[in-house]
């Protein structure tokens, strides 16, 4: 009895670990050129890592081969660790020969797996925030497709206190975060040039739920914009809370750094309404690439792709552009070929910057629209404003060498 | 009105959700000497059950009274099914089989309603806010502070009130002597623990125009139920109240001594408590 015990045990410990293989979109093919996506698909970062899974998806099936040889992809759970993250992609490398990384949705867990993909020999693309990414924790492997803080807080700072001359008196409440703290000191620089009184911040913690005590602060310094330099859900319940108090009505909101169509889903429209947000991206962004996508998205999906699928898609295809304009999937001739590339993007025209692998293009600044003037489900928002801003290299701390 | 009185009012208000939130933990431990880690899962389902009913077009009122008795009753299926057989296995069982109901719980509802979480909407009658002078409130707030005031008084009511109440109070001093005494002891902890998770889910349904519908909170709500239970004692009815208030309104100040610090000082101030007074401040010993 003790043996078939055993044996059984045995058994049905195999079972988990084949359904983890189970999790790889496409047969382990020998001659596939293998990606892996890792991005939170657990843990509160899931709902992005699910729409990232989606965008990498579409952009293998739209190629299906390149160089003659199949393109097939994994999605490596990183949980929003860092350490899981590294395990997963070092894992993923060893095992699989996985060389072409497109991911990371934390800034903490992309700047461990950018570490990673170098020592690994491989190419980590990204769509997180923090500046060192391409600024100070550069290296030759790792790119980015977002707009980092500068550029975020340029596009969204400057239209507004540009478009509201008589808003002198701006609040900020801030992660404690090294991204937030990127929010914030990029945010000042443009309050101490424009002559705007920064009248208070509030730090708060990362897993922070309750904001009405920053809230009361905030509304004791009497301001004329309240700054929230947070994100995901916790700029939402900043957000809620802040209308809850009424504040959008004394005041004018920015959130510099918002989601796009998904957090304004999860928000819904009464409470974006009046509201500025930052963005990456939007759905109805003229540009043919995004047309394309959008068309894709509603054929595969039936639903507008949000910001989490087309960076990850926009991502994925940068990769594979890189490897047909390489000629070679050797890792060094990709990003060889990467560099300076400029192609039509999903905002415009966009440019993969030499010197510290960093992807021109615009950040777009956002108003909500009243629920009554939405034209469909998705249109929570006018455009205001866009553009591109950057440091420029020798600012940024990067040296590629 | 200076700063620090509002804060402390601000503290109130998120005290007595904590309150809520907590008082079901404390009297299932006090009764059952079960830690119910599944605690912040009824929370979860509360909010989302909410969350749905106004999907539905149904008022918030509604929900309200409907979606305690819906969770109360699937707190009493959870206790008769799956814990009674548990409670004569040791701590590590108890805390196993909660743990992965809350994760399966948390699971579902991410199969149910997606990952991202939904807002719910501030029933209009307490939509806007109230002001004194300088002094900013949402009403819905006070009407969270005044709801669970209510709720709080109706329940020490039947705590120290009614037969079941003094049951309950007996059992959790001595169980084999209730017993002995003729009072079936099984049924009392079912329904001990289908008020701790209905009122579990009256927190979740308050605070969902609030925080919002959010797969994660139920994790969230635990931590902060654990930290006011400690402080307040295990087991007593006032402690929750008392460890509830003071946890809200050290965050709520905190927010503004020490903004970045402010959820650290819960716990500090939970370090605090039982560094002086290891069986929580209302807490009795053994």
């Amino acid at each position: 009895m003790q043996r078939r015990h055993l044996l059984q045990l045995s058994a049905l410990a195999a079972l988990p670990a084949s359904l983890g293989l189970a999790r790889s979109a496409w047969a382990q093919s020998s001659g596939a050129i293998q990606f892996g996506c890792p991005v939170p698909m657990s843990g509160a970062f899931a709902a992005n890592g699910k729409f990232a899974d989606l965008g990498m998806k579409l952009a293998i099936e739209q190629y299906g081969k390149a160089l003659g040889r199949p393109l097939a992809y994994t999605v490596l759970d990183t949980e929003g660790k860092p350490a899981t993250a590294v395990r997963k992609v070092q894992e993923a490398s060893q095992q699989q020969g996985t060389r072409f990384f497109a991911g990371g949705i934390l800034s903490s867990e992309s700047l461990a797996m950018g570490k990673e993909a170098e020592k690994a020999g491989g190419i980590f693309i990204t769509t997180a925030g923090a500046d060192e990414i391409t600024g100070k924790d550069c290296n030759p492997a790792t790119f980015r497709w977002s707009v980092p803080t500068f550029g975020a807080i340029e596009q969204t700072v400057r239209p507004l206190a540009d478009a509201l001359p008589k808003a002198k008196r701006w609040y900020t409440i801030t992660p404690q975060y090294v991204f937030g703290d990127g929010l914030l000191s990029a945010a000042k620089n443009v309050f101490k040039e424009k002559g705007l009184e920064h009248v208070g911040n509030s730090y708060h913690s990362l897993t922070e739920k309750e904001f009405s005590g920053y809230l009361t602060n905030a509304m004791a310094a009497k301001p004329d914009v309240l700054l929230l330099l947070n994100f995901g859900s916790q700029s939402s319940d900043a957000l809620r809370q802040a209308v809850s108090f009424g504040m959008h009505k004394n005041m004018t909101i920015l959130i510099a750094w918002a989601s796009g169509l998904e957090q304004f889903e999860s928000l819904g429209a009464d409470l974006c309404d009046g509201i500025y947000f930052g963005a990456q991206y939007w759905h109805t962004v003229d540009a043919p690439l995004n047309l394309e996508l959008v068309k894709r998205s509603q054929d595969k999906f039936k639903s507008n792709p949000n910001y989490s699928l087309a960076g990850s898609y926009i991502c994925t295809k940068l990769l594979i552009d890189g490897i047909i304009k390489a000629g070679t999937v050797e890792p060094k001739a990709v990003v060889a070929a990467l560099e300076g590339m400029k192609y039509a993007g999903l905002t415009g025209e966009e440019e993969v910057r030499k010197g510290d692998h960093q992807v021109l293009k615009n950040y777009y600044l956002l108003k909500g629209k009243p629920k009554a003037k939405m034209a469909n489900k998705d249109d929570y928002v006018d455009v205001v404003s866009s553009g591109k801003s950057f440091l420029p290299v020798d600012q940024t701390g990067c040296k590629l060498g | 009105m200076s700063i620090y009185l509002l804060q402390v009012i601000n503290g109130i208000g998120i005290g007595m959700l904590y309150f809520l939130l907590a008082v079901g933990l404390s009297i299932v431990f006090g009764l059952l000497r079960f830690v119910n880690f599944a605690h912040g899962a009824f929370y979860l389902l509360g909010a989302y059950f909410c969350y749905q009913m106004t999907r539905w077009g149904l008022s918030f009122w509604l929900a309200l009274v409907v979606v305690p008795l819906v969770v109360g009753a699937l707190g009493w299926l959870t206790e008769k099914l799956v814990l009674r057989h548990v409670y004569a296995k040791p701590h590590e069982f108890h805390i196993l089989v909660t743990v992965g109901l809350a994760l399966a719980v948390q699971e579902l509802v991410i199969l149910q309603w997606g990952p991202l979480g939904d807002s719910v909407a501030v029933p209009d009658l307490l939509q806007g806010v109230v002001m004194w002078g300088s002094f900013v409130y949402p009403k819905y707030r006070l009407f969270v502070i005044g709801f669970t005031a209510v709720l709080a008084v109706g329940l020490w009511w039947v705590l120290e009130g009614t037969r079941l109440g003094s049951a309950v109070r007996a059992g959790s001093e001595s169980t084999e002597m209730v017993s002995l005494l003729g009072i079936n002891v099984f049924r009392i902890f079912s329904l001990v623990f289908a008020l701790g998770a209905a009122t579990a889910a009256i927190a979740g349904v308050l605070a969902a125009p609030i925080r919002g519908a959010e797969p994660f909170m139920g994790i969230e709500a635990l931590g902060v139920a654990f930290v006011v239970v400690v402080v307040g004692g295990m087991g007593s009815f006032g402690g929750a109240l008392v460890g509830g208030l003071l946890i809200g309104i050290v965050q709520s100040v905190m927010s503004t001594v020490w903004p970045e610090g402010a959820r650290l000082m819960i716990y500090v101030a939970m370090a605090a408590v039982l560094l002086l007074r290891p069986h929580g401040l209302l807490g009795r010993k053994g």
